[in-house]
């Protein structure tokens, strides 16, 4: 398990990390989410060792993340580039010896990762002479060859095509499959919503809420129903529901919908609108992820 | 340590096959090919300016004349005219310069020269060698008789010196001269380098990925020492092919002191002693390392290429006030501010082997020396550790001198 507890971080007058904490079950995929600036990167780099922390503990398997433990995960920084001149076969290679690979070993998973990205045909060349995604596979090769237990990459989707995009989906979900965790930070909160089992929001460098998406989701203070037809009767049940209030978003099939709290019992709901008219269509809405993240960050302003 | 030798044979592979480095090593070669062979090529050609004559006046003049100045000259004709010549003339004798010897109304010798050059005249030359020729004429003593008079016999015995003689001095100042500017052409340039290859990978935003994957701090050791070896096999490479090119005539031009640049004296153990060639190795060593730690960490504050020159530009300036110190130093090994200065961080590499080559250097100076600079090394490696850690991780504006403080200080 990777545990961040309390950890914190200052650039001189700057406050990067205040106080964020979160925990990470091994072979899951966790999003940590937050607007620019909120110490995301900074997080991770401190997950890494790269940045030291100024207090708090870092643990993986109950351990400090040292050198040795390093080797054993892999980054994908958001600032990403690769040597222009070396050529792709050898900069993969050169990054799984960095990461402790040996031969035959590091041959053969740098032949693989050629071959699962599709890029035997550039193989030989120096990197300068590839397209922008090509790079980024390059990119993201280097980052895995050594197959890593905890891989952390932030912003892996900034600046990819949807191929690309799609590509890095299928390369994360392979990872996944074969039990590496995996901890990432992204805007594109359907491709997280996709991928991760659990998330961690944060927000001037402090944690607001963390959990699985369920749990996120309990943690919601309300609940949106949809209820169709957006007749009189309707919209007269369900303003009477203490704390309801209507959201005015009427639906192009005649739906309309209200926010009611959390707590409140939904089947005695149902059977008053049953019986003040013909109902077509109800409906309780989860809260999606992009719902949970904007009302994080705003409670935050 | 298994991280610093990755990052070290990958730099070294790396730098022998890129350009920068096989271009440092042809020009280099074509450097010293010139210094080796520049004196003897320079000296047949533009010595010989001026020193191709014709030689005029009386015949019994020009007779006692001529002797006295073949040692310099070389004589194509005698002709008796003393008057001037015209220009068709001197080409057609294939000379510059006609030389007319006449006496005065005391009897005393007359030299007029005409020459298409009169810059080359060389006058002093003239008048050295015809000294004994005026004096005969004005004493009637032999001409032998004048020229024994004229050679004052001068020994020159050492009191505590190193060498035994103003010749072994001098060819160990060439020498240590040319060795000095080795060690300045090697430590730039390869400091450089080591700054560029980091400003490489800040600028192509490959550094995160690098400092995810190993330790700062090896990446850094890595890199500056597969730059320091490159820069010894150059070095090696250099002087080989010097003492090839300048053997045997460097041999004997370092023995008769003649050159500055007759290499091959080196390795005969008595210009340049075993000491001093330890010395050479270990100043280096110091000098390189502490120089390309601090032109790595300027390269990992760097985010555009064009920053390279104005951030390196302060670095420089030190390795160039010692070298003009170093040279100094060759002639005046025992002045306060050069022994001063042959402790100084940054300084010492060049002004302490300098004054190794051509003085008796307290071993106790040469061993404190070498303590203050490994310590002042490791002091730099500390804060250039430190800064290159923090600036590979710096993106946007390249900072200011307040700001990588305040990095040095909260780091």
């Amino acid at each position: 398990m990777l545990e961040v507890d309390h950890i914190r971080k200052e650039f001189g007058s700057v406050r990067a990390v205040r106080d964020i904490s979160f925990a990470i079950q091994p072979g899951t995929t966790f999003g940590l989410l937050g607007p620019n600036g909120a110490g995301k990167t900074t997080t991770m780099r401190m997950i890494l060792g790269i940045v030291e922390t100024d207090g708090g503990r870092i643990a993986w398997q109950g351990k400090p993340v040292d050198g040795k433990m390093r080797r054993r995960c892999g980054y994908l920084p958001e600032e990403r580039g690769l040597y222009a001149k070396m050529k792709v076969r050898e900069q993969i290679h050169y990054f799984g010896r960095l990461h402790g690979l040996t031969e035959p070993k590091i041959t053969q998973r740098t032949d693989a990762w050629i071959e699962r990205l599709g890029l035997q045909d550039y193989a030989l060349r120096p990197c300068s002479e590839l397209s922008k995604g090509n790079q980024q596979k390059v990119q993201m090769a280097c980052a895995a060859v050594h197959e890593p237990e905890l891989l952390i990459l932030d912003e892996p989707f900034s600046g990819l095509d949807p191929v690309n995009a799609d590509m890095l989906l299928m390369v994360l979900s392979d990872l996944k499959a074969r039990g590496a965790t995996l901890v990432l930070s992204s805007h594109q909160m359907w491709q997280l919503e996709e991928l991760c089992t659990s998330f961690c929001i944060i927000a001037g460098g402090a944690t607001k809420t963390s959990g699985t998406l369920e749990q996120l989701r309990a943690a919601w203070p309300t609940r949106v129903i949809r209820v169709a037809p957006n007749s009189s009767a309707v919209c007269a049940v369900l303003g009477a529901v203490p704390g309801a209030r209507s959201l005015g978003n009427a639906q192009s099939d005649g739906a309309v919908d209200y926010e009611v709290p959390a707590a409140t019992e939904l089947p005695p709901i149902l059977r008053r609108l049953v019986e003040a008219d013909a109902i077509t269509r109800f409906e309780a809405i989860e809260p999606s992820l992009h719902d949970i993240y904007i009302r994080a960050i705003e409670e935050t302003k | 340590m298994n991280d610093v030798l990755i990052v070290y044979s990958a730099e070294i592979m790396r730098r022998i096959k890129s350009r920068p480095f096989l271009i440092g090593l042809v020009v280099g070669l074509i450097f010293i090919l010139f210094i080796v062979k520049a004196p003897a090529f320079l000296g047949g050609v533009l010595g010989n300016v001026g020193k191709r004559i014709v030689l005029a006046g009386d015949p019994r003049l020009t007779a006692q004349a001529k002797p006295l100045l073949a040692h310099d000259f070389t004589i194509r004709r005698v002709v008796t005219s003393t008057s001037a010549p015209a220009p068709a003339q001197l080409r057609a004798y294939r000379v510059s310069t006609v030389i007319a010897l006449s006496r005065g109304a005391n009897g005393a010798l007359r030299i007029a020269v005409y020459s298409r050059n009169p810059g080359n005249v060389h006058t002093d030359t003239l008048r050295r060698d015809l000294l004994p020729l005026n004096l005969q004429l004005a004493t009637s003593l032999h001409a032998r008789r004048i020229t024994g008079l004229l050679h004052i016999p001068v020994t020159v015995h050492s009191v505590g010196a190193k060498f035994a003689s103003s010749t072994a001095q001098n060819a160990a100042r060439g020498i240590a001269y040319t060795l000095i500017v080795f060690l300045y052409m090697l430590i730039l340039i390869n400091s450089q380098f080591v700054m560029s290859s980091v400003a490489e990978e800040k600028t192509s935003r490959i550094s995160e990925l690098l400092v995810a994957s190993v330790d700062a701090t090896a990446l850094l050791a890595g890199k500056v020492l597969a730059a320091g070896t490159l820069a010894l096999l150059l070095l090696a490479i250099w002087v080989g092919a010097a003492v090839t090119l300048g053997s045997p005539a460097g041999g004997a031009a370092s023995a008769s002191g003649a050159s500055p640049f007759g290499l091959a004296g080196i390795f005969t153990g008595t210009i340049i002693t075993p000491l001093v060639g330890v010395g050479f190795l270990v100043f280096f060593v110091l000098g390189f390392l502490q120089l390309s730690t601090m032109f790595a960490a300027m390269g990992a504050l760097i985010n555009r290429t064009e920053d390279l020159g104005s951030l390196s530009f302060p670095l420089v300036m030190p390795v160039i006030a010692a070298f003009f110190i170093a040279v100094t130093a060759l002639a005046v090994p025992h002045a306060p501010w050069v022994v001063a200065a042959s402790f100084i961080p940054l300084l010492a590499p060049f002004v302490m082997f300098a004054r190794m080559a051509v003085s008796n250097v307290p071993v106790w100076q040469i061993l404190l020396s070498v303590a203050i600079n490994v310590a002042a090394l490791w002091g730099i490696a500390l804060l250039a550790g430190k800064l290159y850690r923090v600036g590979m991780l710096l993106y946007g504006r390249a900072p200011n001198f307040k700001q990588i403080w305040t990095v040095l200080r909260t780091n």
